[in-house]
């Protein structure tokens, strides 16, 4: 039943998937089996992604699935039972609205083991100034769309940095975002899709991508 | 001794016509960047840009004086305004007047697609599209029945709070006139400014992907895609029946002088090459040959990563238009497309603002030896929209390196 619910969410089969995973519940099956069953999934979708097999519409709507299974899954699992690899604060940076890139970045960094901590749009630096301060994390992720997000992400670095946050590593994302802005930016990382930046994010706190 | 501005224009249309004719010009025509810089090389915030045309267009002068590229993209900022060309598409009149939607015009709109500087975000925020979720699922059957009417009478009151009654409808589409007034007189002003500066007329209407209007206007970006899992008859049903309403308004322009449309893509990236031939591919084809059977050339600008779509490009009859790509390699896409289609791109937007003069020299060098061969290829930024901290010297690099290394 594992096998065939993972061979549903990788082809897709959203209704399908959802159902199964219902119905294995329903047969005594454990909760934290069925989360590295969608965990294994999702981290086969991605790879499907990053060797060209998947596209972005994949992503979308492998996330969607994860998402809804987990809705009814999560509760069910004691914090203490989950594997945590670490905490990422995440946000489209200031002057940037635009949310589906960092949408689809959260399911996969949450379904890989991350805690994300999402600040949602348009974040000033002060915010994620505050958020790392409070929460401190292993990476904070700035995303942005539009090429005016390229300067707010420096700020942003420049900020985290004039409050002493050097360590928290920075892996900035997004469509328009590439080595040249990396360097820009003062980040440690980057990437244009989400399956590679978790991907980047594992290997950025040590643990195999 | 100079060249007096109407031979530098006729030079510039040569060059620029010479590449999308698929020949070599005397050399590498180089589109032009716009964006938030314009506003602030010339000390203003983005909110007086967008609000404040005679401010505007004293920007614009002044940024086409002093960044002399083959073509200008400094101009009056609108955000795409599609769904009200389709809603007007029974009116050849109205329809390309509101194919982009200023600020003054959002106001008067009070819609909920789009965020301006000063209004919804920070008067230096740079103007944004936002979309969002206008029309059920379970509607798909009204657009498929009558896609005009369904987004005239009941998308359009959703989308807009200003259109929300009928007796406000009135109001507002009578103000919005006046707004299209003003902006047509500033957009005039702009074309002498232009023409004394020496930059050729290039009569740009648009066109749309029907796709995108579902995903843009309707239904959302995200959602669109996750409906094409869902309701994949629906979707490709209400596709096909906002085809012709598109194609339509796309080809009013040619009523009002353009020669060529623009259509920028946005669900190409998103869509694998299965449902790229089916739910997307097959709509905009059928816009892009109706425009090319009217004397249009279509310049597709493919946002994003095209490159598992290539070659259904190949499908349009030879010199169709320009293929405008972002992320795509043109190195590649013009290998594939040689002797086929124009292509246009190659300049990473990060490159200019993170780069340094030397860098982009480089750059470009390495570039033009590529893609210069054999004509057919206009070098332009990725994406248009320069960021207001992009260095200055590095906009002048640009132009500089294209005059060392772009001629044939």
């Amino acid at each position: 039943m594992q096998e065939e619910l993972f061979n549903k969410i990788v082809n897709m089969d959203e209704e399908g998937s959802i159902k199964l995973a219902k119905e294995y519940l329903d047969k005594g099956g454990k909760p934290q089996e069925l989360l590295e069953v969608c965990r294994r999934a999702m981290d086969a979708i991605g790879e499907k992604f990053e060797r060209g097999e998947y596209f972005l519409s994949e992503l979308l709507l492998g996330g969607e699935i994860f998402k809804s299974i987990m809705e009814f899954v999560l509760p069910l699992i004691e914090e203490s039972e989950t594997t945590r690899l670490g905490t990422i604060i995440l946000g489209t940076v200031k002057d940037d609205i635009h949310n589906i890139g960092k949408d689809i970045f959260k399911a996969f960094a949450q379904a890989a083991g991350f805690e994300v901590i999402d600040l949602g749009v348009d974040v000033p630096e002060e915010k994620f100034v505050e958020a790392v301060k409070e929460h401190k994390p292993e990476i904070v992720g700035m995303s942005c769309l539009i090429t005016a997000g390229i300067s707010s992400m420096k700020r942003t670095r420049e900020a985290l940095r004039a409050s002493g946050l050097e360590n928290v590593k920075i892996i900035i994302g997004g469509g328009r975002v590439d080595e040249s802005v990396k360097q820009f930016v003062g980040a440690d990382a980057w990437s244009d899709d989400a399956a590679r930046g978790v991907r980047i994010c594992k290997e950025l706190i040590g643990v195999e991508g | 001794m100079a060249k007096s501005p109407e031979e530098l224009a006729k030079e510039r249309l040569a060059r620029i016509e010479a590449a999308i004719n698929l020949k070599e010009p005397d050399k590498v025509p180089l589109w032009g960047v716009g964006g938030d810089i314009v506003a602030a090389y010339a000390g203003m915030t983005q909110h007086e840009f967008c609000y404040d045309y005679d401010k505007a267009v004293k920007a614009i002068e002044k940024f086409m004086r002093d960044f002399p590229f083959d073509t200008s993209m400094a101009g009056l900022m609108g955000l795409e305004g599609r769904i009200f060309c389709v809603a007007f598409s029974e009116f050849p009149d109205i329809s390309p007047a509101l194919s982009l939607i200023t600020g003054p015009m959002h106001d008067v709109l009070g819609d909920k697609y789009y965020r301006y500087p000063g209004r919804e975000i920070d008067e230096n925020a740079t103007p944004q599209f936002i979309g969002g979720t206008f029309m059920e699922p379970g509607e798909y059957d009204r657009l498929i029945e009558d896609p005009v009417g369904f987004v005239a009478e009941t998308i359009l009151p959703r989308a807009c709070t200003n259109l929300d009654t009928p007796r406000k409808a009135m109001a507002t589409w009578v103000r919005l006139g006046m707004e299209c007034s003003k902006f047509f007189s500033a957009a005039a002003e702009i074309g002498r400014v232009s023409a004394e500066l020496g930059y050729p007329p290039f009569p740009m209407g648009w066109g749309y992907s029907p796709l995108d209007i579902i995903g843009d206007f309707l239904r959302g970006v995200g959602t669109v895609v996750l409906d094409i899992y869902r309701y994949p008859d629906k979707v490709k049903k209400a596709t096909e029946a906002l085809t012709e309403p598109i194609a339509n308004y796309a080809l009013y322009h040619k009523y009002m002088g353009a020669k060529y449309a623009m259509i920028p893509l946005h669900l190409n990236e998103y869509l694998s090459p299965k449902l790229y031939n089916e739910f997307y591919w097959p709509y905009l084809k059928a816009v892009i040959l109706k425009l090319y059977e009217e004397g249009i050339k279509s310049m597709v600008f493919f946002e994003g990563h095209h490159d598992a779509h290539l070659d259904t490009i190949l499908e349009l009859p030879e010199g169709w238009g320009i293929a405008y790509f972002e992320k795509t390699d043109v190195v590649k896409a013009k290998k594939v497309l040689q002797g086929h289609t124009c292509v246009m791109g190659g300049i990473p937007m990060g490159l200019l603002v993170g780069g340094t003069p030397m860098k982009i020299e480089e750059y470009i060098k390495n570039l033009l030896e590529e893609v210069k061969p054999g004509g057919g290829f206009i070098l332009a930024p990725g994406v248009g929209t320069a960021p207001s901290e992009t260095p200055i010297e590095n906009i002048h690099a640009l132009i500089e390196a294209v005059e060392k290394y772009g001629y044939y």
